[in-house]
């Protein structure tokens, strides 16, 4: 039987001026790439969704035709969406989010008053690795 | 779809509109919005046919049938339910009234709304959901729901907005709300319609909306940018600007702030009262 997730905790920032639409995919794709939500796991019904996040129904169904044109889940007609990684498909949003979130990273320590070098000092010190020569922890290469 | 076209319409003396134009799209949840007094409540009203246009004409999508209002549910506290009938007796009515064979009344079941109660002994909450329920069960294709959600308790509130969001979710209906707070339904909303002396002041789509209002916290006015309202503090000042996009960052003194949905219509409030 499909497992049913539940507990995937989505928060929209209302007063962000990223759409809510863009803010719940992009939880998802992280969910998905995190290995949060695991490949072949059934989401959230439309209607549960919008109901749980008090979101337009159809800002939902934008996120998940979306989400599928981008290779992260896929639909089965009256069975729901389902989470299935298209690597091809998917790789430029992985580094999409990986570059959003090194941004988001870099923005709040220089509005701490850090210099790159300290940012790199703490990246390595935190991924307990030297720089250079860092390597990928799960070995992916794309 | 609602289609009014060069509406005028006068309280009295007082004009509200004149020459006043407005489509609605099938399926569309839309937020009228504005100062108290500018006519939010009355465009509702004019839209539900309680009230009728001085001049111009209120046109609805043909499938809404020959009376078209019965397609449309107008949730408001100023109309009255049969205050003296019970819950019971005010449903039955209602369905013999619609000739209506079912009634589904769990919402009701959920608000510890007894039957036999009287429906003047209903606090405002109850009789909003009743009404909701009363309203919905005529499977409307538009919903008009006036500044009343404002005056009902948080659990009710939210009864109501899943019912919303539950029906959005299974078909197309057209929703017209009329607020001005905003914190849980901010996100239900797909376009805003902000309403100024008659007239239609901003008309955006939400994510535009959110796009181009911004506060720029700076020491000095942005001479570059539209500014609706200001909030001057000790060392800076807010100002609220629009129509703000990317561009205007370059060389901009001050910080820029995105803002939610209460604090964007504040801003266009707020410069109406300065």
């Amino acid at each position: 039987m499909d497992k049913i997730r539940s507990d995937l905790i989505i928060q929209i920032d209302a007063k962000s001026a990223v759409p809510a639409y863009e803010q719940i995919k992009r939880a998802i794709k992280l969910a998905v790439l995190s290995g949060g939500l695991k490949e072949g796991e059934r989401l959230t019904t439309l209607r549960e969704m919008a109901l749980k996040l008090m979101v337009n129904p159809n800002t939902i169904i934008k996120v998940y035709d979306q989400l599928e044109n981008e290779g992260f889940i896929y639909s089965r007609p009256g069975a729901g969406y389902y989470v299935r990684l298209d690597r091809a498909k998917s790789g430029a949003a992985r580094q999409k989010l990986f570059r959003e979130v090194t941004q988001d990273y870099v923005a709040k320590a220089v509005d701490l008053g850090f210099s790159s070098g300290e940012m790199l000092r703490e990246l390595a010190r935190l991924t307990s690795a030297g720089i250079p020569g860092g390597e990928r922890k799960d070995g992916c290469h794309d | 779809m609602i289609d009014i076209t060069k509406l005028s319409f006068s309280y009295g003396k007082t004009r509200l509109f004149e020459d006043f134009n407005l489509s609605l799209p099938a399926g569309q949840v839309c937020l009228v919005t504005g100062i108290n007094g500018v006519g939010k409540s009355t465009l509702l009203r004019l839209m539900a046919g309680v009230l009728r246009p001085d001049k111009g004409t209120i046109r609805y999508e043909a499938a809404l049938g020959a009376d078209p209002r019965r397609k449309i549910g107008f949730i408001s506290d100023a109309l009255s339910l049969y205050e003296s009938l019970t819950v019971a007796e005010a449903i039955r009515l209602h369905k013999s009234v619609y000739g209506l064979s079912t009634f589904d009344d769990s919402l009701i079941r959920h608000t510890k709304i007894g039957s036999r109660q009287k429906i003047r002994e209903l606090s405002i909450g109850q009789r909003t959901i009743l009404h909701l329920e009363l309203v919905l069960s005529l499977d409307p294709e538009v919903l008009l729901i006036d500044e009343i959600i404002h005056s009902i308790d948080a659990y009710l509130r939210r009864i109501f907005l899943e019912q919303i969001v539950q029906l959005l979710s299974t078909r197309r209906m057209t929703v017209v709300m009329v607020n001005v707070n905003f914190h849980d339904i901010e996100h239900l909303i797909e376009r805003v319609i902000l309403l100024k002396a008659g007239e239609i002041a901003v008309d955006e789509t939400i994510e535009d909306l959110k796009a181009k209002v911004k506060k720029v916290s700076s020491r000095s006015r942005p001479d570059s940018l539209y500014v609706l309202s200001r909030i001057d503090y000790s060392d800076h000042s807010d100002f609220y600007v629009y129509p703000f996009h990317d561009g205007l960052r370059q060389g901009l003194e001050g910080d820029v702030h995105d803002l939610d949905l209460t604090e964007i219509v504040s801003a266009f409030i707020g410069g109406e009262y300065a």
